[in-house]
Order: C-alpha cells, then sequence, then structure tokens
C-alpha cells in the first residue's frame, strides 16, 4: 500500500466520521454535563438537606417601563410539539398579567429564543436573552437544553425556571434555578408502584435510550423502586436515539418473559419499539415516562400502543378548577386545547416568575432569585407550587394515564399520585 | 456450561438462531445501500457520500405516494394490492432521479479534476440535502409512514426445536384459568361505577386475575425457552426477499448485459474503456441510476415495513455510514464483497446484543472494520491495487 492510496482511505474514513458526528449533536457536551452532575449526586435531593452553591454574578437589573423576562423553547426541531406549546403557556399567563395591569403599570415583556431542541442553540438562545438584560429566563422543555442555559445563567447570576425538565440532578447547578414539575426520581417510581400494585407486574423489563441522560435517570429510578416493592428486573436492554430496529434486542428481552416492560425513553423511538415488541410477539404491559407525552405516539406506535401507560404532569380532563380556567383561556387566544402538558407547565412557570415579580422590592435578577425561592402553596394549573426549601424540586403529584386511539382523546386519566418520599 | 463465564451477563444460546436471522434480515437492508457506494466507487474512484440522501429522499417519496394514495395522516380502511409496488418504483424512480441529477451537475465538472475535489463535493452535497431540505420538506412534526398502510404487520414463527411437550402442556392448562379470573374480574369491574374506588371483593377478583396472569406467562415463557424458534415479522421477510431479487436483478445487468460489460470494463480502466469507443458518461450515469435506485427501494421498504420511524432529512444518515462500512468491509469496489460486507455487519451486530454489549454496537462495527483493514487492507473480497503515482 503506498502513500497516496492510505492517504485517500483516511480521508475517506475522515469523511464518513465527520458525517457521523453530525447526527450525534454534542455527545461530548453531554457526557461532560453528565459526568457533572453525577460527582453532586449526593447533594441533590426533593425536600430537605443538601445545599445549592450560589450564583456569584450580579444579574440584571431593570428601570425602564417594562420588565423582560425571557423564554428558550424548542420552537423547531424535534421537541416542537413541546417547544410550541411552551411558549404559549408562558405567553398566555403574561398576557393575562399585564391585561390586568401589569405590576405598578409596569408590563412584562416576554422575549422569546428559539433554542431549535438543541443543546448548543439553548446555550446561545439563553446567553442572548441575558445579554438583551432578562431579569430572569423561564424554559426548557427538556433537561438537555436547560443544562446549557442553567450553566451560564449560574455564572451571571440570573435565574431559571425549567417548564419540563426532570432530570434530578439539573437543579444542583445552582440556587438559581428551580422547576415546575416533578423529577425523574418522582416519575420512576409512580409508574414503578403503579406497575406493580395497579398491574400486578412482579418481573419486569426496561429498555433504556443510552444517549438521553433523562432516560438514564429515568430507568435507574424506576429500577430501584420497583425492587424495593419486591418486584424483580428481568432484562435491561438499550438503544440510541435514532435507532430503528430493535429486533435484536427485543429477541433477548423476550426470552426472559417479562409480565411489563418500561421504556424510558422519547416518543419517535417508543412507537417503533412497541410496534416491533408487539410483532415479535411480546405480549407484555408497556409503562413510560412524561417522553411519551406526544399524540405523535399513536402514528408510530399504531395499535401497539394502545392500551399503555404513562407518567404525565396533568391532564386536560381534571376536574379541578384550575385546569378547567386554563383550558377556557388557551382555546378563547389560540383556537385550539393544548396538544401537550408542556402549555400548562410553561404557564405554571410564568405564574411563578409572576407572583416572584410581585414581591421584589427592586427590580433585579438577585431579588427575584430570592423571591422565587420564596414560593409557597402557589396554585399552579399542573398542581400546587412550593420551592421553598426544596432546592429548586417542588413535590409535586403525578398522573397516570392510558394511551387510548385519538378518537377517544388519546390520553386517559388512569389514577393521581401525590407526592411520595421514594428513597 | 464454560463459555458463560465469558461473557458478562451470561449468553442465551437459544436465541442464537434468532438473531443470526435478525442480523441477516437488518444485513440485507444495509447490503442493498452498499451496493450503491461500491458501483459508484468502482468506475469513478469517488465515495458517494450524498448517497444517504438519496436513500433519505426515497424515503420521502414513498411517505408522499402513501399520501397520494391513502391520505394524510388518516388510516386506511382497506390497503390496496398496488399501493406497495407503486410506493417502491416511485421510491426507485426518483432516487434514481437524483443520483443522475447529482452525478451530472457535480461530480462529472469535477471529474478531471484532482480526486479530493469530487470527495468534499460528496461530503458537501450531503450537508446541502441534509440541512437545505428541511426548507422545503416536512420535518416537524417528523411525519411518519402509517402502520396501516403495510397490511404485514404480524410476524411468523418457525420452531428449529419444539418446546418441551409437559412445560407446553402445563402451560395451556394455566391458560384457561388466566382467562377465568380475567373475565371474572373485567365483569366486576365493569359494575363499578366510574370515578369510584373498587371495593375489597374486587381488588381481591383482580389479585386473583393478576396471579393466574403471571403463572400463565411464565409457563408460557419456560416453554418457549424450552424450545429454539425464530421469530420474523413478514414485513422483514417481504423486504429480504425483494432485496435478494433486486440483487439478482443486477447480477444479471452487470454479468449478462451490454450495458453491464461497459460498466465493468470503465471499472477495470477508464481511460482505456473511452479509447475502446465505450461511451464513459452514458455508463456512469448507468452506474448512477442503479445505485440509486436500489438505495430507493431500501428506503422505501424500511420505512414502510419498520414502520412507525419518524422520517426526517437526517433519515439517511445512519444507515448510510452504516453501508458505507460495509462496502468498505467487503471490499469497495466489489459487488459481491458489498453484500458480503452488509450481511457480516448486521450479523455482527445482532451478535454484539446477544453477548450483551448492546452499548457498543455501533463502536464494534467499527472495530471489525479496523480490524479487516489491517490484515486485508482491500476489504475482504477486494484486491489491493498498488497505484502508480
Amino acid at each position: 500500500m503506498n502513500y497516496k492510496y492510505s492517504m485517500f482511505w483516511t480521508a475517506a474514513l475522515g469523511g464518513a466520521m465527520a458525517l457521523s458526528m453530525v447526527g450525534c449533536k454534542s455527545d461530548a457536551e453531554k457526557a461532560a454535563t453528565s459526568d457533572n452532575s453525577s460527582t453532586s449526586t449526593n447533594a441533590s435531593s426533593s425536600g430537605s438537606g443538601g445545599k445549592r452553591p450560589t450564583p456569584t454574578g450580579k444579574g440584571n437589573s431593570q428601570s425602564g417601563d417594562t420588565i423582560k423576562l425571557g423564554v428558550v423553547a424548542s420552537v423547531t426541531g424535534d421537541l416542537k410539539p413541546w417547544g410550541d406549546d411552551s411558549y404559549y403557556g408562558a405567553k398566555l399567563a403574561i398576557d393575562e398579567f399585564n391585561t390586568a395591569g401589569g405590576l405598578n403599570g409596569k408590563k412584562i415583556e416576554l422575549l422569546m429564543e428559539d433554542s431549535a431542541s438543541k443543546p448548543e442553540a439553548a446555550k446561545t438562545a439563553g446567553e442572548k436573552l441575558m445579554g438583551e438584560g432578562v431579569l430572569g429566563v423561564l424554559g426548557e422543555v427538556s433537561s438537555g437544553n436547560t443544562e446549557q442555559i442553567a450553566r451560564p445563567a449560574f455564572d451571571k447570576g440570573i435565574p431559571v425556571i425549567a417548564i419540563g425538565a426532570t432530570k434530578t440532578t439539573l437543579t444542583d447547578i445552582g440556587a438559581n434555578v428551580w422547576r415546575v414539575c416533578y423529577t425523574d426520581d418522582f416519575q420512576g417510581p409512580v409508574m414503578a408502584r403503579f406497575a406493580y400494585e395497579d398491574q400486578g407486574i412482579r418481573k419486569a423489563a426496561i429498555i433504556t435510550d443510552k444517549k438521553q441522560p433523562y432516560s438514564q435517570g429515568l430507568s435507574e429510578s424506576f429500577k430501584q423502586y420497583f425492587l424495593k416493592l419486591g418486584g424483580e428486573i428481568v432484562s435491561e436492554v438499550s438503544y440510541q436515539t435514532g435507532d430503528t430496529q430493535f429486533q435484536a434486542q427485543l429477541t433477548e428481552l423476550k426470552s426472559t418473559n417479562p409480565q411489563g416492560i418500561f421504556m424510558s425513553g422519547y416518543f419517535p423511538e417508543v412507537g417503533p419499539l412497541a410496534a416491533q415488541a408487539r410483532a415479535a410477539g411480546i405480549t407484555a404491559k408497556f409503562f413510560g415516562g412524561d417522553g411519551w407525552d406526544s399524540s405523535a405516539i399513536l402514528q408510530s406506535g399504531g395499535d401497539a400502543i394502545i392500551g399503555s401507560y404513562f407518567c404525565n404532569h396533568y391532564n386536560n380532563k381534571e376536574a379541578r378548577p384550575e385546569v378547567k380556567m386554563f383550558l377556557d383561556k388557551f382555546k378563547a387566544k389560540y383556537g385550539k386545547e393544548p396538544s401537550t402538558t408542556m402549555a400548562a407547565l410553561g404557564y405554571d412557570a410564568a405564574l411563578v416568575a409572576i407572583d416572584a415579580l410581585k414581591r421584589c422590592k427592586t427590580l433585579d435578577s438577585a431579588s427575584l432569585i430570592q423571591e422565587i425561592e420564596n414560593v409557597d402553596k402557589l396554585q399552579g394549573v399542573s398542581g400546587e407550587i412550593t420551592l421553598k426549601g426544596h432546592n429548586g424540586n417542588p413535590p409535586k403529584r403525578a398522573l397516570v394515564v392510558e394511551i387510548r386511539p385519538a378518537s377517544e382523546g388519546f390520553q386517559v386519566f388512569k389514577k393521581a399520585y401525590d407526592y411520595f418520599e421514594s428513597k | 456450561m464454560a463459555v458463560d463465564h465469558l461473557f458478562a451477563a451470561g449468553v442465551n444460546f437459544g436465541s442464537l438462531p434468532a438473531q443470526v436471522v435478525n442480523g441477516i434480515l437488518i444485513g440485507s437492508l444495509y447490503a442493498l445501500i452498499a451496493l450503491g457506494y461500491t458501483m459508484v466507487y468502482g468506475v469513478l474512484r469517488l465515495i458517494n457520500f450524498a448517497h444517504g440522501e438519496v436513500y433519505m429522499l426515497g424515503a420521502y417519496t414513498a411517505l408522499f405516494v402513501s399520501w397520494l394514495i391513502y391520505g394524510n395522516q388518516v388510516a386506511p380502511v382497506h390497503t390496496f394490492w398496488w399501493a406497495l409496488p407503486t410506493m417502491l418504483l416511485a421510491s426507485m424512480t426518483v432516487s434514481a432521479l437524483v443520483g443522475v441529477i447529482l452525478e451530472r451537475f457535480a461530480y462529472r465538472p469535477l471529474r478531471n479534476e484532482p480526486r479530493i475535489a469530487s470527495l468534499i463535493t460528496a461530503i458537501g452535497l450531503s450537508l446541502l440535502l441534509q440541512f437545505g431540505g428541511q426548507l422545503f420538506l416536512p420535518v416537524a412534526p417528523p411525519p411518519n409512514i402509517n402502520a396501516k398502510v403495510n397490511p404485514y404487520s404480524d410476524s411468523m414463527t418457525f420452531y428449529l426445536k419444539p418446546p418441551a411437550k409437559p412445560l407446553a402442556d402445563k402451560a395451556s392448562s394455566l391458560e384457561a384459568e388466566a382467562t377465568a379470573t380475567e373475565k371474572a374480574y373485567n365483569e366486576a369491574l365493569s359494575g363499578v361505577p366510574s370515578g369510584e374506588e373498587p371495593g375489597p371483593t374486587v381488588t381481591a377478583l383482580r389479585n386473583n386475575y393478576f396471579e393466574a396472569r403471571n403463572a400463565y406467562e411464565e409457563a408460557k415463557g419456560a416453554a418457549a425457552n424450552s424450545g429454539v424458534s425464530v421469530t420474523i415479522p413478514k414485513g422483514q421477510l417481504i423486504m429480504f426477499v425483494v432485496t435478494m431479487f433486486l440483487m439478482a436483478i443486477l447480477r444479471h445487468l452487470v454479468m449478462f448485459t451490454k450495458q453491464g460489460r461497459a460498466m465493468r470494463a470503465v471499472s477495470h480502466d477508464f481511460d482505456s474503456a473511452s479509447l475502446m469507443g465505450i461511451n464513459v458518461n452514458s455508463t456512469v450515469t448507468f452506474t448512477f441510476i442503479l445505485g440509486s435506485a436500489l438505495a430507493g427501494a431500501g428506503a422505501m421498504m424500511s420505512a414502510t415495513f419498520i414502520s412507525g420511524v419518524k422520517i426526517d432529512t437526517f433519515y439517511g444518515l445512519l444507515p448510510g455510514v452504516k453501508a458505507f462500512v460495509a462496502a468498505v468491509l467487503g471490499g469497495i469496489g466489489n459487488i459481491p464483497g458489498a453484500v458480503l460486507g452488509g450481511l457480516l455487519m448486521g450479523v455482527a451486530e445482532s451478535l454484539v446484543i446477544w453477548v450483551g454489549w448492546g452499548d457498543y454496537k455501533d463502536a464494534v462495527a467499527f472495530l471489525i472494520l479496523i480490524g479487516v483493514l489491517m490484515f486485508r487492507p482491500g476489504g475482504l473480497l477486494g484486491s489491493a491495487k498498488v497505484e502508480k503515482v
């Protein structure tokens, strides 16, 4: 083999690698962040103990007629259905507040930046908003994106209220990060309890998306609680975001005879996964987390996904008055019901910001951080939110819903779980 | 068994035949795409990195045609027998057309320039189609071909060794009880007004049902595991048969037609072939048509039979890279080599999961590639020709 020949191969393979890297988004970045968080897992807790680092930056302050808040939303890309709803929800709350007179006559201006559903773009979007002088940032719907906003925000001393980021260690970044949703440390146990107590599952298998920190964390919390209840995990297999064929994994899983399968990934892969599992002759029930919350799963899962259960934050058909009021307002403004729960969570995140702003003595980020931490028993659409003394993780309730055909309303409420200690 | 200790999880030899079959089914798709890489390399010494995007456009074509036939998003009430062949032909045609356009306007003007220029152009085209495609193709929410378009969504099970008789008998004896307790529970449950918590009698019935069901499932599983079986989804089987058929046609075209002989001549020596009066341009175009049409067929079948998978502009990225590796593995430029490489990649992937190293399945593919290239730089069936500088 002469020099020219080998050079050519190097170039060709290099090209292939470069191409494959494009699809991987930012693995290195994700790995780095998950390393960071795993070292600080001990500090995490939902409830008591542990102290989060205090942000050192000065933050922004405002003196004009408007109060600027930012929202980072995935209004393009894979998470678009959630991102759109999160923005609509937040905008609804802010507009409502402004129409009602605002804060002593000052209106809130909500600046939106698109994260294109990607962590690196979320970072840019967050930094742009902070550069424009927002007091605080709302968003994102996914943990990977929120981390990239929360880190620079910590350095700058700007508060971040995550909308749908459930990764447990997220709020360990600093005392400037809160969320309005539950954590994976809670939804995993909720599904474990539902599977064990309500569905009589004793042997479960777990399928994890190895590329998503969300999925890994959720699988782990499900596993721990299911074992604690006395169940048995008979098989654990994995795939990666973007995989399309799962026969090999499912063949291995089938030979262990699980009665239930917990799929902790996101809906684009879960749909085909469920369809292929049924085609492979697996009859076990399917369970999942809030990553399933998109009616697109009906398209991708077909008949196979009907009758499966997943954990969600809130349901449009709940009887609580907050839900009905919210839906009426949403429909009046946008002409349709929200298609995902992120609208309600986006609304709640904005409510938290407004509630804190009302109590701020001065209009700057530092005092906003202080007042968000003081949010206590706020009645949100998705339930009561208490941030005080919980290290950014409010003890929230969770719902289990069953997937039904679109004609029956996609998600049918099965059971609600109030917050319980899962450790 | 001593072998078990080699692997962390311990392997299950009962599922080995099933995994090999899984691998061959997946591998045949890689092989189909790999053929396009290898044929273009054969005649032009060019790695057509945009081949994965030709595949992606084939999948979109299948999607659009399925929308044309059945309407967007609506599940068909009954399927037409001609729908799938129409989608297949449309995908093959559009992909072939795209391949020809790429060759005519991107690669041909650079044919006499240094080879690196074409290579970079290929990478550029690939990125252009991936990201530029988002401007005019539906990507959000990511569409997929309706599962109902594929009437062959069930599977077939073949027993290499039938389940042990006593275990199978035990399972069928437990089935009746599971069904009976389920019926009793459902009847009791339907008596409970909605919104109310079921009483203790219903809960007891429920627990009975769960117990009977779990016992039945357990026995059924034990019975199944005592035999050796292979389960094949019908769609995948069709995919395999069509793939083999297309490969047979390809072989006929390349080996027994005038155009095929010209292709082999060009691949053997580009300049001499043109001196001998072979129309090199039309031969190259023919090669692109063949390779791209095969990719289009693969795309249509994977998008339809592996249903529910979202179609976006990166649809061809991973299959493209894997098929490229398969082509190199088999010896790029060598047609049987591409098929062998594809099948080998598929089987290797399945077996890696079988052993319990599923997390590293993509890494293993590249490790195999590196291993093979170290000992056979030309690939398994290729020959490492020394190029004169």
